[in-house]
């Protein structure tokens, strides 16, 4: 099947700009990815490795879903993938060498062997997991180590930065990696970044029952993969500035933006606020350029969709009868929200737990004041940010769960900036 | 630019003037255009000396007579700056790229890196970075403690132990202490029994952190 393009968007919440004066305009970019080829066979080859934490703190009911959830990722691949499965403490052990998803009862019967004991040694046992899917390296398909654990990485290379960077090199020679931290006591500093830098996705699972449940999602996600490798580029038109992007995308080394995969069925939603000049009714002007570089799943080289977006100046009072759309309004409140949630981060790694609280009030307060302006229809979209927003608040005061607090708030931040589903 | 560039490696540019010229060559050969009107679109003498001041270019290594002597590593540093403001990336952002890079970064910043195939380079990464990992251990071993001569020192890493199949034994555990302070502990160290080696011990943990103390306080009066 031919490869199609993603669709860009350029929204505004109005159709045009409020005529002779300066103004701020912020403009809601949707890409929204080709959708999948059709037949399910057609799906990407998966190189999969499984790196599974089974040190002493795993014990119990986290070992047993993990456990689970493992063979359920077994159970939902086809014969024509590739799995392994790695699983450490201090020491670490090959238990499935990189082998086609064939022999599933086999697999499965070893993953149900893997018991808890030991300390963690995170970082060595990521990078077996790598060697078995490089080893077995499949162009076009989707080669990821899924990293499991419930602790920090307390033996070997143990410095976060390092890690990061070594799974980003990794990632750049097509080897991605996605994360999953379970219960309070991983490290969100370590798990977030590594996902984000090596193109795969980070997951918080609270409570061990939910373990299958997040498998399902990044399976789907994978098997929905169109494009990898996705960056942003905006140039702004003479005389137009581009003061934010709400985002607060990482830049890749040549100064893009640095963009989640696309996969089938999950528009992105990325809002750059503007400074745009004033200009007379009834005008044009050229706003911005946009450049979307992407690999899709079944190439090997890069594409480039390049567009344009252009405004129309209006008189105030035409521009005030034009209809609303209140989905930028929304994008920048809830982005906004994200800001607040990283904010209160620093606030309670700062000791200043009141602090922390009252940023979260306070964007709790401005969604509601958003919502008043919005349509009936996006009502509980907001209703539901705020009652996060309020139980977020709230769990800050129980100072027993500090850290399940900051990894809601670090994960919340995290999906609502790449725009993942909601849990 | 890679073909031009891979010349390049070894020449020496007398001055800034000389460095300013080739850069200019090089951009122009890419046809590498700066739409925004505040940016000079080839690098004259002027831009260089200012880039140098704020940090944006390293200092010349060396000098002959009162030329300063440029070399490869500037002459990407020009490269990446002019091609990053092409894209229209404020200064603060170019410098967070550029700063402190080094010549294979910033080739792979401008694009001119070689990129071998993909299954090897995958792998070899991996292996490079168990490598490093046991040849230099990234949570290094401490420095074995004299208490009679405490100055601080850099911490050295102590050669790995390996056996017969070159796999290092053995593995370090971090304790902390309290928040910023943290103990390393290898697997094959066994604690003193005796009272006394204990006290030992504990004294010269003292005299680790006073001393680290009064440096502390000794910077902050400067």
């Amino acid at each position: 099947m031919a490869s199609s393009t993603p669709k860009i968007e350029f929204i505004t919440e109005r159709a045009k700009l409020v005529a002779d004066r300066e103004q701020t305009l912020d403009v809601l970019i949707r890409i929204t990815p080709p959708d999948a080829p059709q037949a399910t066979n057609a799906r990407p080859q998966l190189n999969l490795s499984l790196v599974l934490d089974r040190s002493g703190s795993m014990q119990g009911e986290k070992m047993v879903r993990a456990r689970e959830a493992a063979q359920y990722c077994v159970e939902q691949l086809l014969p024509t993938d590739r799995i392994s499965a790695v699983i450490f403490d201090d020491q670490i052990e090959l238990l499935i060498p990189s082998q086609p998803a064939a022999r599933k009862d086999e697999l499965k019967s070893r993953l149900a062997e893997v018991f808890a004991r030991g300390t963690t040694a995170l970082h060595e046992a990521w990078v077996r997991g790598g060697m078995q899917v490089s080893e077995h390296f499949i162009e076009r398909a989707i080669n990821r180590v899924l990293l499991i654990t419930d602790g920090l990485a307390n033996v070997g290379e143990t410095n976060p930065d390092r890690i990061v960077d070594g799974a980003r090199g990794l990632a750049e020679r097509g080897v991605s990696t996605s994360t999953i931290g379970i219960g309070a006591d991983f490290n969100e500093d370590l798990l977030m970044p590594m996902a984000q830098a090596a193109g795969g996705n980070a997951w918080h699972v609270e409570r061990p029952e939910d373990m299958q449940r997040i498998f399902a999602v990044e399976l789907e996600g994978l098997i929905a993969q169109v494009a990898h490798t996705v960056s942003l580029g905006l140039v702004p038109s003479d005389g137009v500035k581009l003061s934010d992007l709400l985002n607060d995308f990482e830049l890749t080394e040549t100064g893009r933006y640095q963009l989640p995969n696309l996969q089938a069925g999950a528009p992105l939603e990325v809002v750059a606020r503007l400074r745009v000049p004033t200009q007379a009714a009834g005008t044009r002007r050229h706003v911005l350029d946009l450049k979307l570089g992407y690999t899709p799943q079944e190439l090997r080289a890069a594409e480039v969709l390049k567009q344009s977006f252009e405004i129309e100046y209006e008189r105030e009072a035409v521009v005030n009868q034009l209809p609303c759309n209140d989905e930028v309004p929304r994008a920048v409140q809830f982005l906004m929200n994200a800001r607040a949630r990283r904010e209160a981060i620093r606030q309670m790694d700062a000791g200043n737990y009141a602090q922390a609280q009252s940023v979260l009030v306070g964007a709790s307060r401005a969604t509601m004041t958003a919502a008043q302006c919005a349509p009936a229809a996006s009502a509980p979209l907001y209703a539901e940010e705020r009652a996060q927003l309020d139980e977020l608040e709230s769990s800050l005061r129980d100072r027993a769960q500090d850290k399940m607090s900051r990894k809601r708030l670090a994960y919340q931040d995290y999906s609502r900036r790449h725009g993942k589903e909601r849990k | 630019m890679k073909g031009a560039l891979e010349k390049l490696q070894q020449r020496k540019y007398v001055g800034v003037a000389e460095l300013a010229d080739m850069a200019a060559r090089l951009l122009a050969e890419a046809r590498l255009v700066q739409e925004r009107g505040t940016v000079s679109e080839v690098p004259d003498e002027r831009t260089v000396r200012y880039y140098l001041t704020e940090g944006l270019l390293s200092p010349a290594e060396e000098k002959q007579g009162t030329a300063s002597v440029f070399g490869y590593l500037q002459l990407l540093q020009l490269l990446a700056v002019k091609n990053l403001q092409a894209q229209h990336l404020p200064i603060r952002k170019i410098r967070e790229l550029v700063e402190g890079r080094s010549e294979r970064e910033l080739e792979r910043l401008l694009g001119v890196d070689a990129k071998p195939a993909n299954k090897h380079a995958a792998l070899s990464y991996l292996e490079s970075l168990l490598t490093q990992a046991r040849v230099a251990p990234p949570t290094p071993p401490p420095p074995k403690f004299s208490p009679s001569a405490a100055q601080s020192r850099a911490v050295q890493s102590a050669a790995p132990q390996t056996t017969a199949q070159g796999r290092v034994t053995g593995t370090w555990e971090r304790i902390e202490l309290e928040p910023g302070l943290e103990l390393h502990i290898h697997s094959a160290y066994r604690p003193p029994a005796e009272a006394k080696r204990l006290r030992r011990l504990a004294a010269a943990v003292v005299h680790v952190v006073t001393t680290y103390s009064h440096k502390l306080t000794g910077k902050r009066g400067r």
